[in-house]
């Protein structure tokens, strides 16, 4: 069964008296276990999907199926629940809290998840971005790469299902894109669903299928014949 | 999120703008210790009459020697012209049907010494009903009794400070007192009654100087002690003179204060009104009297403090709510900075209300931090004005409490708006807010 399926799905803005669609009719399925990137140029509906099935806004009309459970008509209150536990999101800022220690902002999501604190649960989620060392350390204190490497493991401390990435490589150098695309792919291979928005063609090529997106509808849904594999340069220290 | 992590995240909020936290907080810690300085003033004034009325015995009634001025002096002259004297109290007694002790006093202008020094202490004629009316305890010998009455014996009681004044350390009973070259005989000794620091009421005067002799004798041996002006015509003065020399019966003796000890504190209001008919009726409706009432002054008094409460919470109020005003400001504030962060929790699983619950908590962890803080300097500042100013202060843990509970509460109420605002943000808004 599908782990997400999105069937003819319609997203329209209104600004003023003028509706905007953004989103046209998009239908596409998303299997467990795959590594899928949404490219598209700006305006063409891809940071607009990402907010849908990333349960952050509801579709004007459409279906989505997530996990096997309808979302697209869901309360507020459902879809953080949803948000909290079914996804993990990284994004192009990092968006970690400023003032939180890298321990304290993987544990994050656990606060909202009603159970008790996790402490062993966060320190393994950093130990497998390679942070073991830098529990106290706090985003000013970190590289760009590592705080890239604290937010992912923040995605994936409640261990959800599926793990968004909203052009998680665009604030970073070459070397360190690819040291987080390593990160991403080495998760898919355990298992992980990873899908994430770039407008990278290189960046893309480290998946295993790619959503083209034009003028709000699906363009392209291609298979990656060469994947790349991302092989971090060894650094020091 | 729970309430603890909410509760630490707002501390951390606080310290890492200590700065702007003091300055926010500053009308809560003002707002919190003017109340509880004022309440302690308003506490301390309030026991120290009430000690003070308590004193005086809600159960009697004062009926005092007025000294009248001007016009009504001559009026008074002519048809009232002992002022109270010994007949009222003989009056009230027949009168008075709820009167238990009817205690006549005289206070008399006396040179008294003991060898050659004189002392300042004052000599009061009274009877053996004296020492149960006003409260008082002996502290060795006795009270003067009906005997020294009836047989118009020279014997005296001596208040504590009279004692020291007179005796130094040494044991006064049985020794001789001289007063206008009169021998009195020590007889008692009484204990030291507390007096409050500042005088609430003129109707309490320090018992502790006193000196007690029977009350005929105080008629018979002394001049009553009174601050009449002095009349400019000669012919009012030679009129006093006379008046002076003439030994009057006892009737007529001029008497310095009635105590009516009422049968209870219920009867004092009935038995006031008769008392003051039966005066008014035989002073010709010349006020050369006064009556006080402790029960009446100690309702008055409560009174008063009620509506300096009034007053108070009215103040009080306004400086919180100046106080409040100001936290919601810088809420605002704190909420639009922190767009971005209300973006990621509400992105990684926050509901609505967790955002609420944690910007109410962060307001009212900065009014409860201003409410201890002004706690403390109100709970000094009682103290400060008590060590200074030598007033009476009372902390009274009931207005700590109040105002403790009434930040927290202004720290809901006033987080209450930035809050709901703070969860209304649009997380895909707030995550591309820069």
């Amino acid at each position: 069964m599908a782990l997400i399926e999105v069937t003819d799905l319609k997203k329209t803005y209104k600004i003023g008296s003028v509706e905007v669609p953004a989103l046209r009719g998009v239908s596409f399925s998303v299997d467990e276990g795959e590594f899928v990137a949404i490219m598209g140029p700006s305006g063409s509906g891809k940071s607009t999907m990402m907010n849908l099935i990333g349960c952050l806004d509801r579709p004007t009309s459409g279906k989505y199926i997530l996990d096997g459970t309808d979302v697209s008509r869901l309360s507020d209150n459902a879809r953080a629940a949803i948000r909290n536990r079914k996804i993990g999101f990284v994004f192009q800022s990092f968006n970690l809290l400023p003032r939180f220690s890298a321990l304290k902002n993987t544990l994050l999501p656990m606060m909202y998840s009603g159970e008790s604190k996790n402490l062993k649960a966060a320190k393994e989620a950093l130990k497998s971005v390679g942070l073991g060392k830098r529990f106290h350390h706090t985003p000013m204190q970190l590289s760009g790469g590592e705080q890239q490497r604290v937010a992912i493991a923040r995605s994936l401390v409640n261990d959800p299902p599926v793990i968004f990435g909203d052009e998680p490589t665009g604030n970073l150098d070459s070397v360190t894109s690819i040291e987080i695309m390593a990160i991403f792919q080495r998760l898919n291979t355990q298992g992980k669903t990873v899908i994430i928005v770039t407008h990278e063609s290189d960046i893309a090529m480290h998946a295993k299928r790619i959503l083209r997106f034009r003028d709000g509808l699906l363009e392209a849904d291609e298979i990656v014949k060469e994947q790349l594999i991302a092989v971090p340069k060894p650094r020091e220290s | 999120m729970g309430i603890l992590d909410a509760i630490q995240t707002g501390l951390s909020e606080l310290l890492s703008h200590k700065m702007r936290s003091m300055l926010t907080m500053l009308g809560v810690i003002f707002g919190v210790a003017a109340v509880i300085a004022m309440v302690s003033i308003g506490e301390g004034a309030k026991q120290e009459a009430l000690d003070q009325i308590k004193q005086m015995g809600i159960d009697v009634i004062h009926v005092k020697r007025a000294s009248i001025t001007g016009e009504l002096a001559d009026k008074a002259e002519e048809r009232s012209p002992y002022g109270l004297k010994y007949s009222d109290a003989t009056s009230i007694e027949d009168v008075c049907a709820f009167a238990k002790r009817i205690v006549p006093t005289r206070e008399v202008f006396a040179d008294v010494k003991v060898g050659e020094k004189p002392v300042s202490v004052k000599i009061v004629g009274t009877t053996p009903d004296y020492l149960a009316v006003s409260r008082s305890n002996l502290e060795s010998g006795r009270f003067l009794l009906k005997t020294d009455m009836n047989e118009h014996l020279r014997v005296c009681v001596l208040g504590a400070a009279a004692k020291r004044e007179l005796f130094g350390f040494d044991n006064p009973l049985g020794k001789m007192v001289k007063a206008n070259n009169q021998l009195f005989r020590v007889v008692g000794l009484m204990e030291p009654k507390e007096i409050g620091s500042a005088k609430a009421f003129s109707a309490l005067r320090d018992l502790n100087s006193d000196i007690y002799i029977p009350i005929n004798v105080a008629i018979s041996d002394f001049k009553i002690a009174s601050q009449q002006a002095v009349p400019a015509d000669l012919a009012k003065l030679q009129m006093i003179a006379v008046k002076l020399l003439s030994k009057t019966s006892l009737e007529n003796s001029a008497l310095s204060e009635i105590i009516v000890q009422v049968e209870s504190d219920t009867a004092t209001g009935p038995s006031a009104s008769v008392i003051r008919s039966i005066l008014n009726r035989q002073h010709h409706s010349i006020r050369d009297y006064e009556i006080i009432i402790p029960a009446e002054l100690l309702k008055q008094s409560q009174q008063t403090q009620r509506i300096f409460n009034i007053v108070m919470a009215a103040i009080a109020s306004i400086s919180l709510l100046v106080g409040g005003i100001g936290i919601m400001n810088i809420m605002l504030a704190t909420v639009t900075q922190r767009t971005r962060e209300i973006g990621v929790r509400r992105c990684i699983g926050a509901t609505r209300w967790d955002i609420v619950r944690q910007f109410m908590l962060e307001a009212m962890v900065i009014t409860c931090v201003g409410g201890l803080i002004g706690v403390a300097m109100g709970v000094g500042g009682a103290r400060a004005i008590s060590v200074y100013a030598g007033w009476r202060t009372v902390v009274s843990m009931q207005a700590v409490f109040m105002s403790f509970g009434v930040s927290a509460m202004v720290g809901i109420v006033f987080g209450m708006y930035p809050a709901i605002r703070a969860a209304m943000v649009d997380p895909i808004e707030a995550l591309r807010y820069a």
